[in-house]
């Protein structure tokens, strides 16, 4: 990218500086971003990574950060929450909303908040992730994400607390015309301590939400990660999250990708601690022109530590679904164990995939897997349920919500999160069969 | 009145391959039980899958009637909602359909169409409990996947299990009895047992005399190379089993 189409950005930047009370490290942190995206620009297909993203939605023209609040009072649609109980934020535009919010009480030892509360409240915590993020930056989305991030949420547990209820983030995007939401998250959790997670997309309009989210899960910890991306159709989503597993951690990640024209799931894990256990469940269901990549890249840098990958991909229309998958084992990281599966159903003539799992091992004793298939309904289970009085259509949906089902069914994210997942791919579902 | 079932001068080929069956006449009448016997290849699940509805073969000469009604013209699942039902030879395995969700949408679909009220899930449940116990299935076959990890043998009650669910009309069994221990066999006979009453039909494909002590049927047929070569009562089934089918190619 020139600099002549940076140009909108720095602008951009140079007019909403003075409106923010932003601490004098983050103002140099948001400048170097600034300065790194406006040299580098968006990542094009000769980077290797985004060989396959279609990135024209976003250089078209350029989709600026929204300045202004949404207006009216925004809904928050009954199936975007939780039915249960929840320690819930919500974010609508890319900002904190009191009134949709419903923190609840917390128990001690557990800080849950808005990313600009954090700056403010726990300054050291806020600093720490955006610390990393900062280091993240040679990436362009990040680095651009931190330049203008408008606020996220941040949630920290000490150790050894065990926080029940599911936490829920729910990202509200509402803009008639192009609008950038950018966001920093982070999740701290101590050692030995235990949540669960969910945050959902939804909104309307061709908004752009630019994620970043820090991860970091200490030795013995659990964190249970479910994600719902289901934007509006004409919306951008790019998201990245570094994650970083302490001996014995344990990170059970799973996302559900229905929404936007354009999206992408960056995770970076790297498995930092002895007998880290990571196990990644995904499934994107596209219709239509949407383009979606899940992108894993696990990083085993010690010994013992398993990754179990698990994504379906189901495509209709002339969608694109992408899977990259990298498990790189370093030398040292003896007696890794990882299995990579993406299972893809193509539903129409016009619908792609794309799947590349990688592997490359420098360890001993490792045991890794990788398989990936691309395919049509099977024959042989279509005619058995047909056979049995079931009508076509009705059958044929009832396969691909198996197949769907499938790389989410697996993920253990406890109850809450598991009927959440359901209901939003019976939405997707429901959805399907109008149209049929 | 029509037969359940005529079938006449039936050719059929796999799709753009050679011809399987070859010239097939057989009827069924409401409230028969017929047993197709031959040897292996002859092409009796040829003909079983044929009536059911399976995409990939080819008619190019004879007609099917079903109840009076030109059945080829019917798709698959109109078949079966007709009252046609086919246990199948190899039960497929369905990963991720739920056992008892599949069979209740099943049932529902053939209640719709007879215009008769759907089941809720109570209804249903309490119309399940009373048949499994029937066939001595576990419940927890019910909650598993369709035929994932089921024994052979399980795989083959489950069939039985949604034929005596869905009471069809017309009942096509595809060696239901092969890989069915003792006691097995006797309980899945008991269910085509029950099923049998003056308005429905019964065709079951079988390799054994054994299934044919317990459901005893009106007709023997035997079927070689595309053909049926012998037909008779039961006594033909013993005379099969004493003398193998050699002698009757000849006769053919
Ligand atoms: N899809 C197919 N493609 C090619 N050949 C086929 C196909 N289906 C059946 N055949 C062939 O047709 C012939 C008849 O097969 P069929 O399964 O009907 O036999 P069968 O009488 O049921 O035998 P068995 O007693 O072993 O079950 C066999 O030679 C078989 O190999
Ligand atoms: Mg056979």
């Amino acid at each position: 990218m020139s600099a002549a189409s940076a140009a909108p950005f720095v602008t951009a930047f140079q007019a909403r500086r003075p409106a923010e009370g932003d601490p004098r490290w983050l103002r140099q942190h948001r400048e170097t971003a600034l300065a790194r995206f406006a040299e580098r620009g968006y990542p094009t297909r000769r980077d290797e990574a985004w060989r396959f993203t279609d990135l024209q939605p976003l250089t078209a023209k350029p989709i600026l950060p929204a300045t202004d609040q949404a207006r009216g009072a925004p809904i928050l649609p009954a199936d975007a929450r939780l039915a249960g109980p929840s320690h819930r934020l919500v974010l609508v535009n890319g900002r904190y909303d009191t009134r949709l919010s419903a923190p609840g009480a917390l128990p001690p030892g557990v800080w849950l908040g808005s990313t600009a509360a954090a700056l403010e409240m726990r300054p050291n915590v806020a600093r720490a992730a955006l610390d990393d993020v900062a280091s993240a930056s040679d990436q362009a989305f990040a680095a651009l994400g931190l330049a203008f991030f408008s606020d996220g949420f941040i949630l920290a547990l000490e150790p050894g607390i065990v926080l029940d209820t599911p936490v829920e983030i729910i990202h509200l995007g509402e803009a008639p015309t192009p609008r950038a939401f950018h966001l920093c998250n982070a999740v701290i959790a101590g050692e030995g301590s235990r949540a669960s997670l969910i945050e959902t997309f939804i909104g309307s309009g061709p908004c752009w939400s630019n994620v970043t989210t820090i991860l970091d899960i200490g030795a013995g910890a659990v964190l249970r990660h479910a994600k719902v991306q289901d934007e509006a159709p004409e919306a951008v989503h790019l998201s990245r999250s570094f994650a970083r597993l302490h001996r014995a951690a344990r990170y059970e990640g799973v996302t559900l990708t229905t929404g936007a024209r354009l999206s992408r799931e960056d995770i970076r894990v790297t498995m930092a601690g002895e007998d880290a256990r990571l196990s990644l469940n995904g499934a994107y269901l596209l219709r239509g022109q949407q383009e979606a990549t899940i992108a894993p890249i696990v990083d085993h840098q010690a010994p013992g530590a398993t990754t179990v990958e698990r994504v379906t991909g189901v495509m209709t229309d002339r969608s694109h679904g992408i899977f990259l998958g990298t498990v790189m084992v370093r030398p040292g990281a003896d007696r890794t164990d990882a299995r990579q599966t993406n299972r893809n159903l193509l539903l129409d003539a016009g619908a792609t995939a794309t799947t590349k799992p990688e592997l490359t091992i420098l360890a001993e004793d490792v045991k890794c897997s990788h398989g990936a298939t691309v395919g049509d309904l099977d024959a042989a289970s279509l005619f058995y349920l047909l056979a049995r009085g079931i009508d076509e259509p009705t059958a044929r949906l009832m396969l691909i919500e198996a197949f769907a089902a499938d790389g989410i069914d697996q993920a253990d994210v406890g109850d809450a999160l598991s009927a959440q997942l359901r209901r939003r791919l019976d939405l997707w579902l429901d959805r399907a069969e109008r149209r049929e | 009145m029509a037969k359940l079932l005529e079938i006449r001068d039936l050719h059929v080929r796999i799709a753009g391959g050679r011809e399987i069956l070859r010239g097939v006449d057989l009827d069924v009448g409401a409230g028969e039980v017929h047993a197709i016997m031959g040897p292996n290849g002859a092409g009796k699940s040829t003909l079983s899958c044929i009536l059911a509805g399976r995409p990939g073969y080819e008619v190019t000469r004879g007609s099917v009637l079903y109840q009076g009604r030109d059945l080829l013209a019917l798709s698959p699942d109109e078949r079966a909602r007709e009252g046609i039902f086919l246990a199948f030879q190899y039960p497929v395995e369905i990963p991720g359909v739920n056992n008892t969700y599949f069979l209740r949408a099943a049932l529902n679909a053939q209640r719709r169409h007879r215009g008769e009220k759907e089941l809720d899930a109570t209804q249903f449940l309490k119309e399940v409990k009373a048949r499994l116990k029937l066939l001595d299935i576990g419940e927890d076959l019910l909650s598993r996947a369709v035929n994932v990890g089921f024994s052979g043998g399980e795989k083959k009650r489950n069939e039985i299990f949604q034929m005596v669910m869905l009471a069809p009309k017309l009942a096509l069994l595809d060696e239901t009895d092969s890989g069915l221990d003792i006691d097995a066999l006797r309980i899945v006979s008991n269910g085509v047992n029950r099923l049998r009453d003056p308005s429905r039909g019964i065709v079951m494909i079988t390799h054994y005399q054994r299934l044919l002590d317990y459901v005893a049927p009106d007709r023997v047929h035997v079927l070689s190379e595309g053909r049926i070569v012998a037909s008779g009562d039961s006594r033909l089934a013993g005379e099969l089993e004493r003398r193998g089918y050699a002698h009757l190619g000849s006769a053919a």
